[in-house]
């Protein structure tokens, strides 16, 4: 009995390992091959590089703007998320504790957009943002992301603090604490689980988006790094080892981040989706 | 402590990408000098002037122009800064030029958004065959009273002019048929083909002798649709000349056209095996590295073959449509032209742009850098043998202006030649799928 | 001032930034999308006429349409399968573990931090540079597919694709679920034989069915509008071939004729569609978690 499980387990091993060299397959691929000329990448794909070559890196960094991309990315991902959960954490909290018509009715639209696909909203989007005057402008654009993505944040809270006891907001209140002392003192911090799983969704979702800025970003000097790596495959659509070298850089970030969070990412997935 | 650990890790990750940053800033310097002399030479001549006039501040003026060259930029970076100077020198205008350059496929929807939001560029690049869309729709000011004008060549004027009135400024124009390998030709003994029948031979000939005639590139859909801009042109400039007419007044099919599939097919049973997985620039590596004898592309594709063989000696040959030698022709056309929006704020400017670009001074270097054909006057520098051979068949009278079609129709001859070559359409579902495509197309525009 | 009416107030007041943004950015063009889908805007126009139905009517007959919604069910069919199982087994299959659950864990969700234009070229380089090398010069000829060109193989290359996006986001939500799980429950599940497959669906699978509602929801909604990963891997083609819904709309508005009012049109029909299969679906899968 005991050899039969081993074996089993052996055989669980062995699949997930092979499954996730395949998992790791393209990643490691355009890693390897992204240090090799564009010569050495087309007679032997499979080699390791011949020697440890940043020449493509160093061509694509310059003409990315990488540094400024970067800074743009970063700080208009954190303008959006912190508006967003700021916001949506005010808003969840009242709508989930005030038992009234207007509050089912609020909070149904909220929800209900959450399946607009955002397609279909891009062109009429596209003109309140020119009345505006936000094109161009990264702190614009933040408010946009805040307004996408305080549905969804608004649905978590809204989650999450049902299952906070209302006595201690009771207490609070009999105690004299105004609405806004109470938020944020006793509420905002009991809501750090669920804040940390918005934040870090959120954070991938407007790192990582690229329709949006697209149409709303169109001076370079705000390009983030989605866009300055699409603008790259325009330049040299030939020449593999220059792309794959643009793709490795812009998904190195998102990869840091993962590694340094990768405990509160994981968790925040899980728990975030399953108290939702 | 495995946090501390893991952010010292980080930490040092980052100051590698910034060193590589750097590196990737110095590299750079080289390519800018150029544009640094030229400020560093005139900045004397700048303080000359202030001395001179040292009461006139230089006026600000903006100018946003949106163009689809990324594979240019820094060309066109360098061409922008001239004229800023240019404009301070000559003008005392301190001009911020704002140059965008979105991928080619995303081009024409933020082009499209940016016109409809009351927020169009100064100046922006369209492809000629949209340009009477967008002249019906108010986006282009008529250039004819300008100085360049009439320094445009006769034959490119016509392709950019609409009742006569010159609409935009040309700038890649091409006369393109099929691209072919030389030295592979001038080996195995062959000529180049003016009928079908020729064209088979030398097909079989090729492949007897061990290589393959055509390099098919089919992933992007405007390589294969290439071939229909090339057959459907010869054919009806040959022998169906009011095909077009009456195709636009719903009174024709594409069934009066079926014999262009003929060449098709030989195209596509002589070509290079994985052709949906290679698109159009490797496909020119390719095609440079002698992988085909032939390839169906224009003569823009120069630069990609002759940077990954600089020793290539390439030929233009006309694509026979059937066994009528009147319809082997070249194609010649204007695709990307450069219009100025007329509600533009420095309208003035914006022309003096316009002119500037076939500057009689300066606009051969860039033209010249760019590789694009001469298309004026002003281009004075030695073209390649592939362009002159083009422009042999030109000179003959064997040249066809590119026809227009709408543009729905355009893309959907590209998807159903993939579909064609893939094997999912039949030639007869082609013809019906196109007839319906051309009558949607008559439709909405008698709506506007 | 009654108490209900003064907490309303003050619930306005906390609802106000948010409603403010998301009544902007989302609620605002959402409506007045419905107004440009009865229009015959075609973005160069500066006029629109107001046609009413028309657009509704024409997406009725329109093929090209219909064919994408059938790829897109196809698609998210096989995703809501694929995805999940794969999901699910990796799950069970880590979480079983004694050693090395969380390398696991961190390396297939990977994939997911990744944007899918740029997860997609990578498998673009795969799929029309690496597999061929393999096929020429390693002999596995069994990788010599026309994995962009053929519809049937660009299809799996898609699945392949999203797959490999998606599943690491799928798995940790599994996995969270059966962390819930009691740890003797899952030491019997892991013991191998007929037994312990039974007590998986009998004993553990009833216990995680919530994530499974969850997952599904989120499945369906995303994938419904997949775009990136076609868009990057294969443009919708051959043709039309592998065309999705978000394709085919994007199509329409920003190619071709460019008619932003019949797009928008079609992207109305869309929202209708998955709206019914979500609320259907979350109804249904409710009932039976209450059943249970």
């Amino acid at each position: 009995m005991r050899k039969k499980r081993r074996l089993s387990n052996l055989l669980i091993d062995g699949a997930l390992v092979l499954l996730l060299l395949f998992w790791l397959f393209p990643l490691f691929m355009a890693l390897l091959n992204s240090f090799k000329s564009n010569r050495e990448l087309l007679t032997n794909v499979m080699a390791l590089p011949s020697t440890l070559n940043l020449d493509n890196y160093s061509r694509t960094l310059g003409k990315m703007k990488y540094l400024r991309s970067f800074f743009n990315t970063v700080s208009l991902t954190a303008m959006g998320v912190g508006m967003m959960i700021i916001f949506s954490a005010m808003a969840g909290w009242r709508l989930c504790r005030t038992k009234s018509r207007l509050s089912s009715v609020i909070f149904g639209l909220f929800v209900f957009s959450m399946l607009i696909p955002f397609n279909s909203i891009m062109i009429p989007l596209y003109k309140v943002i020119l009345a505006l005057h936000i094109k161009n402008s990264l702190i614009g654009l933040a408010f946009v992301y805040a307004g996408f993505g305080v549905s969804m944040a608004i649905f978590l809270y809204h989650g999450f603090v049902k299952g906070i006891p209302f006595e201690l907001e009771e207490a609070a209140a009999i105690d004299g604490s105004s609405k806004v002392r109470t938020f944020l003192s006793i509420i905002l911090p009991m809501l750090k689980p669920v804040t940390v799983a918005i934040a870090i969704s959120n954070v991938l979702w407007v790192w990582n988006d690229f329709l949006l800025p697209l149409i709303t970003l169109s001076d370079n000097k705000k390009y983030t790094l989605l866009l300055s790596t699409n603008i790259l495959f325009g330049q040299y659509s030939s020449d593999w080892s220059a792309i794959l070298s643009a793709l490795i850089l812009s998904a190195i970030p998102v990869i840091v981040f993962y590694w340094i969070f990768q405990k509160q990412i994981l968790k925040g997935i899980g728990e975030g989706a399953l108290k939702g | 402590m495995k946090a501390m650990k893991k952010l010292i890790s980080a930490a040092v990750v980052m100051c590698l990408l910034l060193s590589l940053a750097a590196c990737g800033g110095k590299k750079e310097e080289p390519a800018n000098t150029g544009a640094k002399d030229v400020t560093a030479t005139q900045a004397p001549a700048k303080e000359d002037g202030k001395d001179s006039q040292s009461s006139a501040e230089p006026k600000e003026a903006e100018l946003n122009i949106m163009m689809s060259f990324p594979q240019y930029m820094d060309q066109w970076e360098t061409y922008v800064q001239q004229f800023k100077d240019k404009m301070l020198a000559e003008e005392n205008i301190k001009l911020t030029v704002n140059l965008e350059m979105p991928s080619s496929d995303q081009y024409e929807s933020v082009l499209q958004a940016r016109l409809t939001g009351d927020d169009a560029p100064d100046l922006y690049t369209i492809h000629s065959n949209n340009l009477k869309t967008y002249n019906e729709a108010g986006y282009l000011t008529d250039l004819s009273g300008e100085v360049l004008a009439g320094k445009i060549f006769e034959n490119v004027k016509n392709t950019v002019s609409i009742d006569g009135k010159l609409m935009a400024v040309p700038i890649e124009s091409t006369a393109w048929g099929v691209l072919y390998n030389k030295d592979i030709f001038t080996e195995c003994g062959l000529q180049v083909p003016n009928t079908l029948d020729e064209l088979k031979n030398v097909c079989k000939v090729l492949k007897d002798k061990g290589y393959t005639p055509f390099l098919l590139a089919y992933q992007e859909q405007w390589v294969p649709q290439l071939m229909t801009a090339l057959t459907i042109g010869g054919k009806v400039s040959g022998e169906a000349k009011d095909w077009l007419e009456r195709m636009y007044a719903d009174n024709a099919s594409y069934a009066e056209i079926i014999d262009i599939f003929d060449v098709i097919d030989v195209i596509m049973q002589y070509g290079t095996d994985r052709a949906m997985e290679e698109g159009s620039e490797a496909g020119s590596a390719d095609f440079a590295n002698g992988k085909a004898a032939m390839y169906v592309q224009g003569t823009w594709a120069s630069n990609t073959i002759m940077t990954a063989n600089p020793d290539f000696n390439m030929g233009v040959f006309a694509l026979p449509v059937n066994n009528n030698q009147a319809c082997t022709m070249v194609n010649l056309s204007t695709s990307t032209t450069l219009a100025v929006y007329p509600n533009s704020k420095n309208l003035d400017i914006a022309l003096k742009f316009a002119n500037y670009v076939l500057d009689d001074k300066d606009s051969s270097a860039l033209f010249q850098s760019c590789s694009f054909n001469p298309i004026a006057t002003v281009h004075n520098y030695e073209t390649s043998s592939w362009v002159k051979e083009a422009y042999e068949y030109v000179e003959a009278g064997r040249a066809y202006q590119d026809l227009v079609l709408p543009n729905s129709v355009t893309d959907e001859q590209g998807k159903l030649l993939q579909e064609y070559y893939v094997g999912s359409v039949t030639r007869e579902d082609i013809i019906k799928a196109l007839d319906d495509k051309f009558k949607e197309a008559n439709r909405l525009s008698k709506q506007n | 001032m009654t108490k209900k009416k003064r907490e309303n107030i003050s619930l306005l007041l906390f609802v106000a930034p948010a409603f403010s943004l998301y009544f902007i950015f989302k609620l605002y063009p959402a409506f007045s999308g419905i107004y440009y889908a009865m229009t015959s805007w075609n973005g160069l126009s500066r006029t629109k006429q107001f046609i009413g139905l028309g657009n509704f009517i024409e997406i009725y007959g329109d093929k090209h349409f219909w064919n994408a919604m059938l790829f897109t069910s196809k698609y998210v069919i096989v995703m809501l399968i694929a995805a999940n199982v794969l999901a699910l087994g990796l799950a069970v299959a880590i979480e079983s573990r004694r050693k090395g659950k969380g390398i696991f864990r961190t390396l297939f969700c990977m994939p997911n931090m990744i944007s899918m234009i740029i997860g997609g070229y990578m498998w673009n380089f795969i799929f029309t540079k690496v597999l061929y090398y393999l096929t020429d010069h390693w002999g596995m000829t069994f990788l010599d597919k026309s994995w962009i060109g053929n519809p049937r193989y660009a299809f799996i290359a898609i699945i392949i694709v999203s797959c490999w996006g998606i599943v690491g986001y799928l798995m940790i939500i599994y996995m969270a679920a059966l962390q819930g799980v009691p740890a003797y429950l899952m030491e019997a599940a892991s013991l191998d034989g007929a037994s312990s497959w039974q007590n998986f669906w009998k004993v553990i699978f009833p216990m995680i069915r919530h994530s499974l509602t969850i997952c599904i929801f989120w499945t369906l909604n995303s994938m419904f509008q997949v775009f990136d990963v076609i868009y990057s891997l294969t443009g919708g083609g051959p043709g039309r071939a592998t065309q999705s819904v978000a394709i085919n709309i994007y199509e329409e508005a920003f190619t071709g004729n460019i008619r932003y009012g019949y797009a928008t049109a079609k992207s109305m029909v869309l929202f209708v569609i998955v709206f019914l299969i979500t609320v259907v679906q979350l109804r249904l899968m409710k009932r039976r978690e209450l059943e249970l």
